[in-house]
């Protein structure tokens, strides 16, 4: 369920990011539950990562590098800053931290960004007087299908003309053939705008205004972060 | 930005989408042969070849400061929205590439096949130093002291001199400059076979 606007969204992912790479140590794991409290009551389309096995291949490496690395670089417990402890627990903390890091940035980042729809990157974008570029963003977004099915056909028709049997002579007319085809599109969708008079720098602009959730939140993650940096 | 018309909002966008394309038809593809656990050099060079000559071909036909940083910035976004997208290893490495490569030709002023080359070498070198830097952000900066300390282990082992991993990180670092170079030079060159396409095309209808 989405609670916060754009603006509650982007300080989330700046704040989970920021925090990500200044932390250590046990406040690493605070952070990330934090950050999964946060999907699981605002976002939980952002915590679909959680479900694929690549993800836990990656995290379980980092996990699993730890001890190795420790015990071939002959690390101990002095250097975490915890003398007495043997070298297979400091590599798996060191182990643990490596994931834990990793976690905390990429739940910030998806948690954040996934929550974010075209339009309300194109009122972000409306907002920093940058309308332009959202116009290019919505002309790459509807165009995207489009270009992947072109460049299929592309290939395929290479390919059954017997094309491939000449691999660069292929790749140059494939590539040529894309671009062109690319930029008559473009050709087209100006002569759409000029028709209607489409001025990306003018017009009224979208209205993505702060509400009152995302000043609750930007309030409780600068406690958040007090907090952490008190302990 | 405000030279900037509405045919060159069109052709970023598409020139965006098209690196986008690239990004998400190939990239997937070679996630299957390359798994990203394992050999990231070969899909690290691909990708980024074909995305930076990609970017730099529509630099010819958007002959405007920051054209190509806008290309990458629509990319990153583009990885951003897609289903299973957010991941901010790409997203990173799509940005930095534009900005070295707008970095280039920025300085250059007008467009010349030496800045294209060196954009494109610079761009797709970016591959080498942004797996350490990834490494350092993701991971902090434990790892880095550990694996100073296995090179030296691992040189002192083998009885290979420390200067010999210099060597080998410096040709791999090369290699990768070298097909972005290359890259680079195609863009240049798909971008003037393209043009005299069009050019020949406009004269023919005219006629």
């Amino acid at each position: 369920m989405k609670r916060f606007s754009a603006w509650g969204y982007l300080t989330f992912t700046v704040w989970g990011l920021g925090a990500g790479m200044l932390v250590r140590g046990w406040r690493l794991a605070a952070l990330v539950a934090v950050e999964l409290l946060f999907g699981l009551f605002w976002n939980r389309e952002g915590l679909g990562m959680l479900t694929r096995w690549r993800f836990w291949v990656f995290v379980g490496t980092a996990v699993a590098l730890g001890p190795w690395l420790g015990s071939r670089a002959g690390l101990d417990g002095a250097d975490l800053g915890a003398a007495g402890l043997p070298g297979w627990w400091t590599g798996l903390s060191l182990g643990l931290e490596m994931a834990a890091r990793a976690l905390a940035l990429m739940l910030a980042f998806s948690l954040g960004m996934s929550a974010l729809s075209l339009s309300d990157i194109l009122a972000v974008f409306d907002r920093l007087h940058l309308r332009g570029l959202g116009f290019a963003l919505g002309v790459a977004m509807n165009l995207l299908a489009t270009l992947q099915e072109m460049a299929r056909t592309t290939f395929e028709t290479i390919k059954l003309r017997g094309g491939l049997r000449r691999p660069l002579a292929a790749l140059r007319l494939f590539l040529v053939t894309l671009v062109t085809n690319t930029l008559r599109y473009g050709d087209q969708i100006v002569n759409a705008a000029s028709v209607r008079a489409f001025d990306p720098s003018g017009g009224r602009r979208r209205s993505l205004s702060l509400t009152r959730a995302d000043l609750v939140l930007a309030a409780t993650l600068a406690a958040c972060a007090a907090g952490c940096w008190a302990l | 930005m405000s030279s900037y018309r509405v045919r060159d909002w069109v052709f970023v966008g598409l020139f965006g989408a098209l690196w986008g394309v690239v990004e998400t038809t190939l990239g997937t593809y070679l996630n299957v042969i390359f798994p990203s656990f394992t050999n990231t050099f070969f899909k690290g060079v691909i990708l980024g070849s074909i995305g930076v000559a990609v970017a730099l071909t529509g630099r010819y036909f958007i002959q405007k400061r920051w054209s190509v940083l806008l290309i990458g910035i629509i990319t990153a976004l583009l990885k951003t929205l897609s289903p299973g997208g957010s991941r901010i290893g790409p997203i990173v490495a799509i940005l930095m590439q534009s900005v070295l490569m707008e970095l280039v030709l920025s300085v250059a002023g007008r467009p010349q096949i030496w800045a294209y080359i060196l954009a494109g070498a610079l761009a797709v070198g970016w591959n080498f130093p942004h797996k350490f830097v990834m490494m350092r952000v993701m991971y902090g900066r434990t790892i880095i002291q550990v694996a100073q300390k296995l090179t030296q282990d691992g040189s002192a082992m083998l009885g290979l001199d420390p200067s010999m991993a210099f060597w080998i990180l410096a040709g791999l670092l090369v290699v990768r400059m070298l097909a972005g170079g290359v890259a680079g030079w195609g863009a240049w060159a798909l971008g003037g076979a393209v043009s005299e396409r069009r050019t020949h095309r406009q004269q023919v209808a005219t006629e």
